[in-house]
């Protein structure tokens, strides 16, 4: 029996595991990559040559319709799996089989629909996450749920060590939903609620920016695992001087500071800054015009004093 | 009426393999007083078409509408089926030889394992090797039992304990690729202590003998997994010396209660029990508690929850479940290969081996970076 054939839509490296897995099995008959980085483009380009398999690099959105439509036209796939790609499949490419879309949402459905969910769930402190796989419509993440796969997030979790987590089990349900196409007699679908439905816009600069008077210190903690490593930390005014926090954590002691005022550096070399909340957020790396440093170098160059106990 | 379904897998050399387990549930369940139960069986060959597996999982859900579906099935068959119950929300419980390892896969609220735990024995059983005072061995498997990753079980069990792997032998496939002479070299040359091996079912019978035949006056201290100390085929081996000895899941000599009664009910059935009935036999204590867990509240994720927290007495005594991997954990026993008084072998029971739930998470927390298994089949089905 023949394997079906996969037309795969991607936005980078988080793809590729999936992208090698379906490759093994044999079902891959296309690669698109949209706004991919050069190093991933030149990449799958090449393996692709090799394998002799089409592929599209696709740097507009005004390009979208006119080169999957005509790829789709050449391959006429079995399936379509969009793995973060970075744009809307018009409705005129989805007029080719609706049940034929099938996307893979790193976010759990519906409640965080938009472009970002790990650093939504991250941001929002979830206990964990899901990998939802779904078919497409005409606006992003909507359309019936196949399956969903729980992930639970570490306390430490980055953004990431999650993309990395939610990056292999892509690829594993990604081959698990070829195998459903392959023997399947009927695909499973479940619709979403859309009355809980919410959408996260991708994040601006007032998303990742630490607020002093208004966040609690854990909810900076999370903002800063959840800005690592794609907007390098959390941005954040730190003695006047913007930065931003590449890795702190938390740290249980009383001051009598206002929010934001670095209370000290500690012996390790940490810098403690006073919490909303009576707690000290306890900086270890900082991203500033120097390039990413460790607290205590950063600590030197500002002058900041020793904790006095 | 509830409906329950049940993935049969054929074996060569477990010809009754299906029966075994059908036997087991059955009369597990007639024990109960739950003869308000539908089974509703499916073939699936040797468990490793993937496309036979689905169709007939599909079949117990769809058409069956089987809430809860029994399967002698591999981690790797059971990854295929996994998103076809994530999707109906439905209860997969995979009768699980134990031959892979629990962290080679993720696990899912929809997917348990309930194991005879061949490759925690086998970890216990090179543990035990290195206890006795053998530090050296050498590490003899097959093309087929190698092929699972029990293996690093074994290997790993020894180097934990302290021990040292001195050379692997992989024998063939076939009977007439099956040989142990290697090992005589290995003996002459290398000064190694023990064998550690992993073999099930023919194979085992064929290890025996090739020992016998190459070191007759040479007992050889062996030591065996779970598999290789299945009764019913070490019934027909030939004894192959008195240094033999392992870690076994069961032995119809095991004296409890349960047990008891598992053998009296298979035997009057006309059978004779085995690691397969007892599957089954267990297996019927699951469908009981979760039929009724269903009865109470038909969400299968729901009822999936509550089986992570269940124990229960079974024939080879209290079975808990490990929350991290949704696999079942149950006593393992040394025990020691005798001579029947027919030249052939006998399973000695000689203890119950002390935090097996400790040994399990130890094992669960070795990296297995990125061996994975190719084999798809269920074990001991080819």
């Amino acid at each position: 029996m023949k394997k079906p054939g996969i037309l795969v839509l991607c936005g980078g490296r988080f793809a590729l595991p999936a992208i090698q897995q379906l490759a093994i099995e044999g079902y891959v008959s296309g690669i698109v990559i949209g706004k991919g980085e050069a190093s991933v483009v030149d990449l799958l380009e090449q393996q692709c040559g090799e394998a002799n398999i089409p592929f599209r690099s696709i740097a507009r959105s005004s390009q979208v319709e006119e080169s999957l439509n005509e790829l789709i036209e050449e391959l006429q796939p079995d399936a379509v799996f969009s793995i973060c790609f970075p744009f809307l499949v018009p409705e005129e490419v989805l007029a080719y089989d609706p049940n034929k879309f099938i996307n893979f949402h790193t976010g759990p459905l519906p409640g965080y629909r938009g472009p970002m969910p790990i650093f939504e769930v991250l941001r929002r402190n979830e206990p964990e996450t899901e990998l939802s796989i779904h078919f497409m419509e005409a606006d992003f993440d909507e359309g019936d749920i196949i399956f969903s796969e729980k992930i639970s997030i570490d306390p430490d979790e980055t953004f990431g060590s999650l993309a990395f987590k939610l990056s292999l089990r892509t690829a594993l349900a990604a081959q698990n939903m070829a195998e459903m196409i392959e023997f399947g007699s009927t695909i499973p679908r479940q619709p979403q609620n859309n009355i809980v439905s919410r959408y996260f816009e991708k994040p601006e600069k007032e998303d990742t920016f630490v607020r002093w008077n208004r966040m609690f210190g854990e909810e900076i903690v999370q903002l800063i695992r959840s800005c690592n490593p794609w907007n390098t930390g959390a941005d954040a005014v730190l003695g006047n001087k913007l930065i931003k926090i590449v890795e702190a954590e938390l740290l249980d002691e009383v001051h009598q500071q206002l929010p934001g005022s670095v209370i000290g550096v500690s012996e390790n070399g940490f810098i403690h800054v006073a919490c909303l909340d009576y707690k000290q957020l306890v900086i270890k790396i900082i991203s500033c015009d120097l390039g990413i440093i460790s607290a205590g170098q950063y600590a030197r160059k500002e002058k900041f004093i020793p904790i006095t106990t | 009426m509830q409906t329950i379904g049940f993935l049969l897998p054929r074996s060569t050399y477990y010809t009754g393999i299906s029966f075994d387990l059908f036997d087991g549930l059955t009369s597990s369940l007639s024990s109960l007083g739950r003869n308000d139960i539908r089974i509703v069986t499916e073939n699936i060959g040797f468990g490793s078409d993937k496309q036979l597996c689905y169709k007939a999982a599909e079949q117990l859900l769809m058409h069956e509408q089987a809430q809860v579906v029994f399967a002698y099935i591999g981690h790797r068959m059971a990854q295929v089926l996994r998103p076809l119950f994530t999707a109906a929300n439905r209860l997969l419980i995979v009768l699980d030889a134990g031959a892979h390892l629990p962290q080679e896969w993720p696990s899912s609220p929809h997917i348990f394992y309930h194991s005879l735990n061949n490759a925690l024995g086998s970890w216990l059983s090179s543990n035990m090797a290195v206890r006795d005072g053998y530090s050296n061995g050498g590490m003899v498997t097959g093309y087929y039992d190698g092929g699972y990753l029990q293996t690093i079980g074994a290997y790993n069990g020894y180097l934990e304990a302290g021990g040292t792997i001195r050379f692997n032998l992989a024998t063939g496939y076939r009977k007439e690729d099956f040989s142990m002479q290697p090992l005589k070299e290995q003996f002459q040359h290398s000064g190694n202590d023990c064998l550690i091996s992993i073999f099930s079912g023919d194979y085992v019978q064929w290890f025996f003998k090739d020992l016998q035949q190459h070191f007759p006056d040479q007992h050889l201290p062996v030591y065996l997994p779970p598999f290789a100390l299945e009764e019913s085929m070490l019934k027909e081996a030939v004894y192959p010396g008195d240094k033999v000895s392992g870690v076994a899941s069961w032995s119809v000599t095991l004296k409890n209660e349960q047990n008891a009664l598992f053998t009296e009910k298979i035997q009057s059935a006309g059978r004779e029990p085995n690691l397969f009935s007892l599957l089954g036999w267990e297996a019927g204590i699951l469908a009981d508690f979760l039929t009724k867990e269903l009865q109470q509240q038909p969400n299968c994720k729901q009822a999936g929850e509550k089986l992570s927290q269940f124990s229960f007495e079974s024939p080879r005594g209290t079975v808990v479940f490990d929350k991290e991997t949704n696999s079942s954990i149950a006593p393992l026993y040394e025990a020691k290969i005798e001579n029947d008084g027919t030249g052939h072998c006998a399973v000695k029971i000689v203890a119950e081996i002390n935090d097996v739930v400790g040994a399990y998470e130890s094992l669960r927390s070795q990296p297995i970076e990125e061996s994975v298994s190719g084999w798809f089949n269920s074990y001991t089905c080819i």
